[in-house]
């Protein structure tokens, strides 16, 4: 990225990269070839998985763990994480169905504005107080399930309305489901933001060394507070998703996204210590967890493996994508 | 050379605690003295509330809260963390009701049930703590991965049928009273103080604490850190196991969900109680305190008439402002936050 200025030095790195990128092309090909490993193997497991229909299902089951882990690698890139994306969600399929019949085609907007908006809330605790951010968000997960069930009253609010969600369920084509399509929209938008704009050097940067950043004058704080705002309004936008798809809000809805979620980023290949990863990364890690929650059953495993599978796959990964020179001592 | 002296320092702080005045003994003031304002600001609000009864209520409700902070706190003395308590409580909570009198085998093994289930959640622990030490994983990631294989291995013993149990020595653990509590009480409290004994006698606590103090101090003075890191963690699992075992005897019954909710419980009773989360500071006895005040403020909350939905709101919210109140004295110096 930075070329050294001096002269001397700059056959060295050439002579580095040129050796980093043949191991680092091999692990960032990984979640690709995971992918299409996964797709051959369950072909090979059930002929009838290649067709056109049973991948429209796929995608369309992805669309918000897609839309969730998007946002949430913003603030791992940033060198945090965001454990409240799940409850949030779920806060927000409530807010949704409350809001609906008030709001009508509005609502959607006002449900994602209102997520990055506790989004940002979070973010500003996590910088101005200094918490670390796992705390903040682990915070804001009891908080966010607690309003959730005092304000839903602990139940699933049905809706009876279906305008405002019906365009989610629509076809782009014909073939690609809209909610896919809005999911790839909002990470190309996301990538494209961050390519465009010095947002890119700014995360990374953050996420690599933050106290350098900060000292090369890097808005750290007003990076961080943004990540977390992008990660919230993901949230939002996933909820809008799930409620196109069940036709109601429920205070536990979300819930049991957090850990495909947290191992679609890992999955992917972006670093649990910052900096080092893409949102795109992400894309390939939550279509990976799908093809594996949606495959289980066709190879003929017990969905009670499937917590077992996440859980050592979140180990694994993050295991691999390390950033090992950064992190002296492992807490 | 100049290593050694500051590696003592560190353990006999841990030891004695002759540490700086008025900022240590403040902070460990602070949560008592909390507890009895807020007892005392309810016991005014609610007549309920100052009842003999209640007092009894809040105590057994405290006991399986204790017996994993206690776990927690060992942990959190190093300055990791952990979340894996509700995978471990949910194993071990299944495996003790399907291996002492129930209705879906023919086990009846009890106490030695007991056993085996906090063994199975110790063996849990330790794999988080291998995962820590060998893979260099950070403990919020394996302890969270810990945790759903533990969820997941629940539910593959659950399978689809509730496990209830027939076995009168654990029922009666939650039922009988000895002086007026019931026997999980006083379970809870021996595991307090056998927390203090190992935090305050043996070599894992004291390095617990150095480990959370200054890590590099400790390695570079010849301490191999690695084997108490995994022991703290196997501990852990051990204690989490118990409450697992106290949660089915509560119940009558195995659910995957016994530990739902206890590890957030857990880490704000023992950040209430004056444990930092950065490591070497606090101890069992503070977070005993801990869980006494969480337990009074969710009782007392519910007695003034708040929805118990709240519960886990108000833990929140008490966690983010304990953690910044901790943090602010050294906000100049710390600047970078992850």
């Amino acid at each position: 990225m930075s070329t050294p200025v001096t002269a001397i030095p700059t056959t060295e790195p050439v002579v580095v990269n040129n050796r980093a990128t043949v191991k680092q092309r091999l692990t960032s090909f990984m979640p690709l070839i995971a992918l299409v490993t996964l797709l051959a193997a369950l072909t090979i497991a059930d002929p009838g998985f290649l067709t056109q229909r049973s991948l429209t299902a796929v995608v369309q089951t992805s669309a918000p763990l897609v839309v969730l882990a998007a946002g949430a690698t913003l603030v791992v890139l940033c060198g945090g994480i965001d454990l409240s994306i799940a409850a949030l969600c779920s806060l927000s399929t409530v807010i949704f169905a409350l809001w609906l019949p008030d709001l009508g085609g509005l609502t959607t907007l006002a449900v994602i504005g209102a997520a990055g908006a506790i989004g940002t809330v979070q973010g500003i605790a996590h910088v101005l107080l200094r918490i670390p951010s796992f705390i903040v968000t682990l915070g804001g997960l009891s908080i966010f399930s607690a309003i959730a069930l005092v304000i839903s009253d602990a139940g699933p609010i049905r809706i009876v309305e279906r305008e405002a969600t019906n365009w989610l369920t629509l076809y782009v084509g014909g073939i690609v489901p809209m909610s896919f399509f809005v999911a790839m929209i909002v990470v190309a938008a996301i990538a494209l933001v961050l390519k465009l704009t010095p947002l890119h050097s700014w995360v990374s940067a953050t996420g690599y060394s933050e106290s350098a950043a900060r000292l090369a004058g890097t808005p750290v704080d007003l990076v961080k507070v943004g990540a977390f705002t992008v990660s919230g309004a993901c949230a939002g936008l996933a909820a809008v998703m799930l409620v196109s798809r069940n036709f109601s809000g429920s205070p536990t809805m979300a819930d049991n996204l957090l850990l495909p979620a947290v191992a679609a980023i890992v999955v992917g290949g972006t670093a649990i210590t910052g900096g080092h990863g893409s949102i795109w990364r992400s894309l390939v890690g939550a279509l990976v967890i799908t093809l594996l929650r949606v495959g289980l059953p066709i190879v003929g495993v017990p969905s009670a493996y499937e917590q077992i599978l996440y859980g050592a796959i979140i180990v694994a990964a993050v295991a691999l994508t390390l950033d090992r020179s950064k992190v002296l001592i492992i807490k | 050379m100049s290593t050694a002296s500051p590696a003592e320092d560190v353990e006999v702080a841990a030891a004695r605690r002759p540490q700086p005045r008025r900022g240590v003994s403040f902070r460990d003031a602070g949560p008592p003295i909390a507890l009895i304002v807020i007892f005392a600001v309810f016991s005014a609000l609610s007549p309920d509330f100052r009842t003999l009864g209640n007092v009894q209520n809040i105590l057994d409700t405290a006991a399986v809260l204790a017996v994993v902070t206690c776990g927690i706190t060992f942990v959190l003395m190093m300055g990791s963390i952990d979340l894996s308590a509700p995978g471990i409580m949910g194993a071990s909570a299944i495996a003790v009701a399907l291996l002492v009198a129930n209705n879906r085998n023919d086990n009846a093994l009890g106490l030695v049930g007991v056993l085996i289930a906090v063994l199975l959640a110790a063996a849990l622990g330790c794999l988080s703590g291998l995962a820590l030490v060998l893979l260099k994983v950070p403990s919020f990631m394996t302890t969270l991965g810990i945790s759903a294989i533990g969820l997941g291995l629940a539910t593959l013993m659950f399978a689809g049928v509730q496990p209830n149990i027939t076995d009168t020595m654990l029922e009666s653990w939650a039922v009988d009273r000895l002086l007026g509590f019931s026997y999980l009480t006083w379970i809870a409290a021996a595991c307090v103080l056998l927390g203090w004994l190992i935090q305050r006698y043996s070599r894992l606590g004291r390095y617990a604490f150095a480990i959370g103090g200054a890590e590099e101090v400790l390695s570079l003075s010849g301490v191999k850190v690695a084997p108490y890191k995994i022991a703290v963690f196997t501990l852990a699992g051990a204690f989490y196991g118990l409450a697992g075992v106290m949660v089915t005897s509560q119940l009558s019954a195995g659910l995957v969900q016994a530990g739902k909710g206890f590890d957030f419980a857990a880490i704000t009773a023992a950040v209430v109680g004056g444990t930092l989360l950065t490591g070497g500071r606090g101890g069992i006895l503070h977070s005993a305190v801990g869980v006494l005040l969480i337990t009074v403020l969710t009782n007392g909350l519910v007695q003034v008439g708040v929805s118990p939905y709240w519960q886990g709101g108000v833990q929140g919210l008490i966690v983010v402002a304990a953690v910044a109140a901790a943090v602010i004295p050294q906000r100049r110096r710390n600047q970078v936050t992850k």
